[in-house]
């Protein structure tokens, strides 16, 4: 079965989406950007459910949400508050953190994986982009 | 009379044999090494390998496309005394290079990886490799993080708890 079958909800998703998909040999890959959190998650959740412990292999889905610079973003860690750091990087001092559930500002992004913000108690530093859920 | 005629036809055939045979020689050896000197001339061109024989050259051996096969062609074929081309050349891409590709992934891993020390992973041709374990709810968030390095495949050999 080709993997667009094996993937089919999971690929009308994206393609409503204006995401990419491609299908290469072994991986099928989804990429773009899709207007809210939601979408996203979705994705995730379809993905998932066809896929359990995504031990596959097969599957390549790299979706952003959409934010702007200026717009909210919400703190999504599981369990734990979110460090704030003084550059981009893990190796970089903590100059902060940001409660988990907080709506808080995005500045702009540094790049795909370390974000700019500044929180509701004036701390301005990075966070791990994976933490940060754009809102509208 | 008869004899002296017979060893003039002998020595003339003999003569124009060994001058068919010399000149075709010199002929066949000069074109070759010409065709190797000009096709050597070009980087592009170092997997070709000139044979000439009777002024028919072929090519063997490895090139990267089928435009640099016909450009070896072309070039030999618009040699002087070259009569006609053979061109058994085979087009063989050159592998692509994931030098790049696992530079990145690697410097952008650390940061993947530090909420989960319980996870090893490799990443060789742009394929990331997991070993190690986790808890099954944190499997999702750590997926997301790897995806987001743009890998070409994501193996999953963790065990899941």
């Amino acid at each position: 079965m080709a993997l667009v079958d094996k993937y089919k909800e999971l690929v009308d998703l994206a393609r409503q989406n204006n995401v990419l998909v491609n299908e290469s040999g072994k991986v099928l890959k989804l990429e773009g950007v899709v207007p809210s959190a939601s979408v996203k998650d979705k994705m995730w959740e379809i993905y998932q459910r066809i896929d359990p412990q995504f031990k596959s292999n097969d599957v390549l889905l790299n979706i952003k949400t959409a934010v702007s610079d200026g717009g909210k973003v919400k703190v999504v860690t599981r369990e734990s508050r979110l460090n704030i750091r003084k550059g981009p990087g893990t190796d970089q001092p903590i100059v902060g953190k940001a409660e988990r559930g907080d709506i808080i500002m995005l500045i702009s992004k540094a790049n795909d994986l370390w974000w700019l913000v500044r929180d509701n108690d004036g701390e301005e530093g990075y966070c791990y982009a994976q933490y940060l859920e754009p809102v509208q | 009379m008869k004899v002296f005629r017979f060893v003039s036809l002998f020595t003339l055939i003999l003569a124009l044999g060994i001058g068919t045979t010399s000149c075709k020689k010199v002929n066949d050896a000069d074109l070759q090494k010409a065709a190797q000197e000009t096709l050597a001339a070009n980087p592009d061109l170092a997997g070709v390998v000139v044979t000439v024989e009777d002024q028919v050259a072929t090519l063997t051996g490895v090139v990267m496309d089928d435009a640099t096969k016909a450009y070896a062609e072309s070039t030999v074929a618009g040699m002087e005394n070259v009569k006609s081309v053979v061109n058994q050349l085979e087009v063989v891409p050159p592998a692509p290079d994931f030098t790049a590709v696992d530079a990145a992934i690697n410097a952008a891993l650390a940061d993947a990886l530090k909420d989960h020390k319980t996870v090893t992973a490799e990443v060789k041709d742009g394929v990331i490799t997991l070993t190690g374990e986790i808890r099954e709810r944190d499997l999702p968030v750590l997926m997301e993080k790897l995806n987001a390095l743009n890998p070409e495949q994501i193996v999953n050999n963790l065990t899941i708890k």
